[in-house]
């Protein structure tokens, strides 16, 4: 549930996340050496885009609280959908080198489309598993690319090649 | 007579069987994606790069070209049927095309925009074969500070004209500015923001980016507003035919979207949302019916659909002959040939000639294939549409997580997809457009190093870019680029309207 009001603070939000990152990028500069003998370090162009940064995030700062919003007439937001795929998303990266790319997609899968209100957990799961094993074969077998088999099976399966 | 004979040699490779095979593929599954809602070009072709991976890069640069053709058609079937344009250029499109399906006249809106597509891609191509190399010349007298202000140029166009307010593309533009400094500076080896991670060496992939913000950022966006939107299909009904009238009304706006989209595609100043505004301006200004125009007019469907793909063809003129891309999409095949160790410019096409003529000799053919795929058999497509949205988007991820995973077959990609997503998320709810910063991040490192090669060879004298007049001029540009829209919003006060592309996607 987002509201005008939720948005404003957002907006003051992305402003203070660009002028932190500007700030950030000119430490970090700061504290890294500079090159001798050459007529432009490695040093200046960070600087520059820091420097950007802070003069777009301070004049986003401006233009929330003088009250110009994206979303006029507020903007829905179903957040426990946004955190359920992203779940979704940080699970699979979990798994993906132990478990391997099939079981860790057809998760991601089956999670994704339970944050899209499917409830047919079966199907999601059978049709989730048909589509990463397609993938895993299509590009492991016909495009020469490697998606990871998964340590647990490793031992069990041989080597593709 | 030399650009002939370097074309039908394109021809010549283009057209045996095992890249005519590579080019069909590619129109067939960039039309199949690019159809599916929330998959526009850029994402396509980013989607799609893992699958030329085992290719040689001749092959693999004309399937791309069938990739980035097809995506274009079938982005136009999703704004037409379903509302919902994949990229800024079909927005306007969306407008008439869909109050057109509304009405049962969802067929000729698709068949206007297939045929006309086909016009203006085909004459495109054609200004695109001889211009390319014009511009090859022309690049051979730009020395690093020219290069360096031509960037610039490009950089304030994508930023300036995109988007609801300056603030928020320059947001955009920096942050990707600052994602192209992670990894180590080429001159000096010297590593910057890569915090002792040793996969951020290599700096980070505009590939992984681009997924992040267009599938990951805007699949959480969809999630988000799920339960508050409704969607409706409309069915394909009644005669599949133009009538003659249509005819008459279509083919105008056909040949001036064209005239329109190719020049401003072409030039560094580039992108698809000035074009095709324009022509849909000027199709109203000219029509008999202005009164029809938002309800349904076949011109505002046929004009800005050409004008599109004009654009489209006209962007690959500065990608090719100077390696600048002027749109996200662009950037995305900019990192594809990066990828191969290729950089496009002016020696790609002394060095690859059979790649270049290639590529544009099948931009030919995947035109033609596409008017085949998309008039016939534009059923098929249709269906794709129908597909249910926890499916869709699921599937989406897999393919999103995929293709992040085996640019380098490691799970920090995985994880930058994943921050770069939420970010994507962030920038999508407050209206921020993503394009800029896909454009900047990947032209961010170039200019930099033009920036540097043209003061060490002016000794460190900054004045260099101001002295050169063609520098100088670019630069003059870009500055008004920014600074006119500001002075005209001031002078108009604060009764501004508000803007048509508020709510673009890229």
């Amino acid at each position: 549930m987002t509201t005008g009001r939720g948005l404003k603070f957002g907006e003051a939000g992305l402003g203070a996340a660009v002028l932190a990152l500007g700030a950030f990028i000119a430490y970090e500069t700061l504290k890294s050496p500079g090159a001798a003998n050459v007529v432009v370090g490695p040093r200046l162009f960070p600087y520059l885009i820091a420097a950007g940064l802070v003069i777009v995030g301070a004049s986003l700062l401006r233009e929330a609280f003088a009250g110009r919003i994206a979303h006029q007439q507020g903007l829905e937001l179903d957040f426990g959908a946004v955190v359920l795929v992203s779940a979704g998303l940080v699970v699979q990266l979990l798994l993906l080198e132990a478990l391997g790319w099939i079981p860790a997609s057809t998760i991601l899968f089956m999670v994704v489309a339970r944050a899209f209100g499917s409830r047919r957990l079966v199907i999601d799961a059978l049709l989730g598993l048909a589509l990463t094993a397609a993938a895993f074969g299509l590009f492991n077998y016909g495009l020469d690319l490697n998606l990871p088999i998964g340590g647990v099976f490793d031992s069990l399966v041989a080597e593709p090649d | 007579m030399e650009i002939l004979i370097a074309l039908s040699h394109g021809f010549a490779v283009a057209l045996t069987p095992y890249n005519l095979m590579w080019a069909t593929l590619g129109v067939t599954i960039g039309t199949a994606i690019g159809v599916l809602p929330g998959i526009g070009p850029a994402l396509t072709v980013a989607l799609l790069l893992p699958v030329t991976y085992s290719l040689e890069p001749t092959s693999a640069f004309i399937m791309f070209a069938g990739i980035y053709y097809g995506a274009m058609y079938g982005g136009s079937t999703t704004s037409i049927l379903l509302n919902a344009p994949g990229e800024s250029g079909s927005i306007v499109t969306a407008i008439d095309g869909h109050a057109m399906a509304r009405q049962g006249r969802g067929a000729q809106a698709l068949a206007t925009a297939a045929i006309g597509s086909f016009i203006a891609g085909t004459l495109a191509t054609v200004a695109l074969t001889f211009v390319a190399p014009l511009m090859v010349k022309m690049a051979l007298l730009f020395g690093p500070a020219e290069y360096f202000a031509l960037m610039v140029l490009a950089l304030t166009t994508v930023t300036a004209v995109l988007g609801s307010s300056l603030s928020r593309g320059l947001a955009s533009l920096f942050f990707g500015l600052a994602l192209g400094l992670v990894g180590i500076d080429l001159q000096t080896g010297q590593a910057r923001l890569t915090f002792g991670i040793p996969e951020l060496l290599d700096g980070i992939d505009t590939v992984v980016v681009a997924v992040g913000l267009f599938a990951i950022g805007e699949t959480l966006f969809v999630a988000s507003r799920h339960r508050y939107e409704t969607e409706e299909i409309f069915a394909l009904k009644g005669s599949k035919w133009m009538s003659r009238e249509d005819w008459s009304r279509s083919w105008k706006p056909w040949l001036r979207g064209t005239l329109l989209g190719f020049p401003i595609g072409a030039l560094p100043a580039g992108g698809s949302e000035i074009p095709t505004f324009l022509s849909y301006l000027v199709e109203k200004r000219l029509s008999k019916h202005p009164e029809e125009f938002g309800k349904g007019a076949i011109e505002a469907v046929a004009g800005p659909e050409a004008a599109n793909n004009a654009s489209a063809a006209g962007t690959l003129a500065p990608l090719l002959s100077l390696g600048l891309p002027t749109s996200a999409t662009a950037a995305i095949m900019l990192a594809a040939f990066q990828q191969y160790g290729l950089q496009p410019g002016p020696t790609l096409f002394d060095t690859n000639p059979d790649l270049v003529w290639g590529m544009i000799a099948s931009l030919y053919i995947g035109n033609f294939l596409l008017l085949l795929l998309n008039l016939p058999l534009v059923g098929i497509w249709v269906k794709l549409l129908v597909i249910p949205r926890p499916w869709l988007y699921a599937g989406i991820l897999v393919f999103a997580t995929l293709g992040a995973y085996t640019l380098n077959n490691n799970v920090i990609d995985l994880v930058v997809l994943w921050i770069i997503g939420v970010i994507g998320f962030g920038m999508r709810v407050l209206d921020v457009p993503v394009a800029p910063c896909v454009v900047g991040l990947i032209l961010g490192p170039l200019a930099e190093q033009q920036f540097r090669r043209a003061l060490a060879i002016s000794q460190g004298d900054p004045m260099v870019f101001f002295t050169h007049p063609l520098s100088l001029a670019l630069l003059v540009i870009a500055a008004l680029l920014v600074i006119v829209p500001v002075v005209i919003r001031m002078t108009r006060g604060r009764r501004e309207p508000e803007p048509v592309n508020s709510d673009l996607k890229t």
